[in-house]
């Protein structure tokens, strides 16, 4: 049996890993077994209307609702829940410090979503009025629409702004706000945050697998503290799609250093003992973010989903969970990254097809 | 004195003091045409820097103008951001300028038989070593012994999980110790990551004190007072190469400050003693050219080529400080890399390194050499920028670090020619297959993303 596939994305890496097993091109209307989908194709599918029915030589890379898992106000909402109810159960994974911070499961910058949680975060800002928070607009990625805020002025001042004039009670989007981790890892100065990869092929019982390639995405521009700096938004967002607009952007590289050079500075300059710790955090993170949405996702056997999480490394080397995409971008830009993409692609086809190399 | 440490002391510096004096006898290159080589090569370096410095209309040296001198200093942190116009000035030489300028010495007593093959060092009359002579200063990888870089799981020791953790409990001990000459046998079998930059320093010598600190600031002071033209050549090469790479462009703003501060740093000039070359002079501007107004350029006597930052890169996945990746880079300079281009006969030396690869390679890979000889390609072209530059940044990092544990170890150069033969070696099959230089470029080159 020939294997028939077709895509929403026509990405080189992925047309030439498909290519590459002799599987045959199909439109999406007719036979196939393999979809590389959009967003938009799976909402599709999977709506009640659609009355699509996927067969058994059938799989697709989306899951009907990653959303519990991909968008940051209802991620936050799932691990808050996910902790209460270990708490409530004894389970001694969620044990708390003397400060009443979790011990085990402090993984994400605290987080109010905007505008429904808004005197909770007034409460919480109060408590420590210097600190930094940044603002996200939920449903979009890259680094777009995002802010930096040190004073509650300036968020009054943002949410009249943004009132529109129809209906002045109503914001136009919901933003989530978090504290701003203002004591990231630098390394040569720079700041940056991890990128890594996993895929999920199932959430009951959850299988997933981590991606040994990753890696760091550096600012161009030298981290400063300061507040002048604040609104020099190239200083604190990582993303390449935004750093590309930097002045400073270098293609060659594209800002991009492997995780496993990572791993040798560290052990280097800071040692084994605390490098495999961090290491060893950063998979239980996944692990325990994963859990918290298991129960939710609607955990169908034709799904499997690939998942870029961005985390930060603060310069305690603990990370933090900042937030997970469920389509990570597939464009390379530099011959490295089309290397790391390629295999990613090549990894996820083999783990998802049983050996025969026929879904089922 | 042994309880207060102070016999470790000694003991340290005397080893310290016998190492630096072994390979660098305080004697200029013996053999006359290779000196005359070294001398018109220099005397060339000299007549390019001053003709780019005429042909730029700026001075060689002067005191560094007020405003340059507060914009250096305001961003001496992220000298990345120290934002000078540099289009004019290129590199002084490239590895391949200097492999040229080696291909065409004659040994003026000594004929080929044919006469038509000249590029060839495998017949160069100089005296290195054989692949016994190899095998007895490498025995213990001649024997076969478990190498940290090349499988850390292999379990070799039945009290240890694996070499790893052997290594590692061993690494401690030996740290602890402080004993340079234990120090430097412990790295033949690979050093653990985590320990690699404290025993690197032991062997070196090169664990900073607060007056290592203190030269260091004072030759920040001298970058930030006079202006150099080699400033720019060497901030140019850290653009060209170390921040094009990615596997070092996050130490850019850490290497400006270091190989800034090496280039007026006079100790350095102490490697002219027992060196084929000799630093460059020049006669302070409206001064008599009299001996006192004689005065060596840069201060170190070294002038930077393209690609000279690769000798400093790999240091950085060992050290975030500034001062201690000075030290041991400046170390590793004056022991080894300086070795790397001049002209001379010394076994150590770039010239013998060059000749041992290729009559290495046309002794135990005459299929390979013959391949090459029919198709015109010149291994040597090949081969040479891995060995000029160590392998920096012809590896992926964490296998130079190992391929420079080797170099400590052994206290030779040797095992760049020895890789670099191995190299081919292992590609001979890809190689035999294509027949001109450019594809066997292409051909090493892709392999060097699958390690």
């Amino acid at each position: 049996m020939r294997i028939t596939f077709c895509t929403d994305l026509e990405k080189s890496v992925l047309v030439n890993n498909f290519e590459k097993r002799g599987w045959i091109h199909v439109n999406p209307e007719e036979e196939w077994n393999f979809y590389w989908a959009g967003m938009q194709t799976c909402r599709n599918l999977f709506g009640l209307e659609s009355g699509y029915r996927m067969n058994d030589n059938q799989i697709i890379n989306h899951f009907p609702n990653h959303h519990e898992l991909t968008r940051k106000d209802l991620l936050v909402k799932n691990i808050k829940r996910y902790r209460k109810e270990l708490e409530r159960d004894g389970n001694p994974l969620a044990a708390r410090a003397p400060n009443g911070k979790y011990l085990y499961l402090n993984f994400v910058p605290v987080t109010f979503v905007l505008p429904a949680d808004y005197n909770m975060f007034v409460e919480e800002y109060r408590k420590n009025p210097q600190s930094t928070w940044i603002m996200k607009p939920c449903g979009k990625s890259q680094g777009a629409g995002i802010f930096l805020i040190n004073k509650l002025s300036k968020l009054k001042r943002w949410s009249r702004e943004s009132k529109t004039p129809f209906n002045p009670n109503l914001v136009k989007e919901t933003y989530v706000i978090s504290r701003y981790i203002d004591n990231p890892l630098l390394i040569g100065g720079k700041k940056f945050d991890l990128r890594l990869y996993v895929l999920v092929t199932s959430f009951r019982p959850l299988k997933a697998y981590l991606f040994k390639l990753g890696f760091c995405r550096f600012c161009t521009v030298k981290y400063d503290a300061s507040m002048q700096e604040l609104d020099n938004i190239f200083v604190h967002l990582t993303n390449v799609s935004v750093q590309r607009h930097g002045g400073d952007y270098n293609s060659m590289h594209g800002g991009k250093l492997s995780v496993d050079n990572l791993r040798l500075y560290l052990e280097g300059t800071r040692g084994k003992t605390v490098t495999d710790n961090l290491f060893k955090n950063i998979t239980w993170l996944i692990v325990h973010s994963l859990k918290a949405v298991s129960y939710i996702i609607s955990n169908d056997k034709h799904c499997f989903e690939c998942y870029g999480y961005d985390i930060i490394i603060d310069n305690n080397l603990k990370p933090w969970l900042i937030e997970v995409n469920a389509s990570p971008s597939l464009t390379s830009t530099t011959v490295n990254d089309r290397i790391l993409k390629y295999k990613l692609i090549d990894n996820i086809i083999s783990v998802v097809l049983p050996p025969n190399g026929i879904p089922e | 004195m042994k309880d207060c440490g102070m016999e470790t002391v000694i003991k340290n510096k005397v080893f310290h003091w016998v190492r630096s004096h072994k390979n660098n006898p305080l004697q200029k290159e013996p053999v006359t045409y290779l000196r005359k080589a070294q001398l018109q090569w220099e005397k060339r370096i000299h007549k390019s820097l001053n003709s780019m410095a005429a042909e730029i209309k700026v001075n060689l040296a002067q005191l560094r103008h007020t405003a340059d001198r507060e914009e250096l200093e305001d961003k001496w942190n992220e000298l990345s951001i120290y934002d000078i116009e540099l289009s004019q000035y290129r590199p002084v030489y490239a590895p391949k300028d200097f492999l040229e300028v080696l291909l065409c010495i004659r040994n003026p007593n000594y004929r080929t038989i044919d006469r038509v093959s000249p590029w060839e060092f495998v017949h160069f009359p100089l005296k290195v070593k054989t692949l016994g002579e190899l095998r007895a200063l490498y025995q213990e990888v001649a024997r076969g012994e478990p190498l940290l870089g090349v499988d850390p799981n292999v379990r070799t020791h039945q009290s240890f999980p694996s070499l790893m953790v052997e290594r590692t409990l061993l690494g401690e001990k030996v740290i602890n110790r402080n004993h340079a000459p234990v120090t430097q046998e412990f790295l033949k079998k690979g050093a653990p990551r985590s320990l690699r930059a404290k025993l690197w320093a032991q062997v070196m010598g090169t664990e900073v004190t607060a007056s290592d600190r203190q030269r260091f600031n004072e030759l920040k002071k001298l970058v930030l007072k006079y202006d150099l033209v080699v400033d720019k050549l060497i901030i140019k090469d850290i653009q060209l190469t170390a921040s094009n790479d990615h596997q070092y462009f996050v130490f850019e703003d850490l290497l400006y400050q270091v190989l800034l501060c090496f280039m007026r740093d006079t100790e350095v000039l102490s490697v002219f003693n027992g060196s084929a070359s000799n630093p460059v002079h020049g006669i302070l501007k409206g001064r008599n050219p009299t001996l006192e107004n004689t005065v060596v350029y840069p201060p170190s006597g070294v002038i930077p080529f393209h690609g000279f930052t690769m000798f400093a890169t790999p240091f950085c996945y060992l050290y975030d400080d500034p001062v201690e990746l000075y030290f041991i880079f400046r170390a590793f300079y004056m022991r080894y890399w300086y070795r790397l281009h001049e002209v001379s006969s010394n076994q150590q030396g770039i010239l013998s390194l060059c000749v041992l690869f290729e009559r290495l390679l046309h002794r135990y890979e005459s299929e390979l050499w013959q391949h090459f000889k029919k198709n015109g390609i010149q291994p040597i072209r090949v081969a040479f920028k891995w060995i000029m530059r160590a392998f920096s940044g012809h590896l992926p990092p964490e296998q130079v670090l190992f391929l420079w544990d080797m170099i400590l170890a052994y206290d030779s150069l040797e095992v760049l020619p020895l890789l670099a033969v191995t190299v081919l070696s292992l590609r001979r099959d890809n190689l035999l297959a294509v027949d001109n230089f450019q594809n066997t470029e292409v051909t090493l080159f892709l392999f060097s993303f699958r390690s």
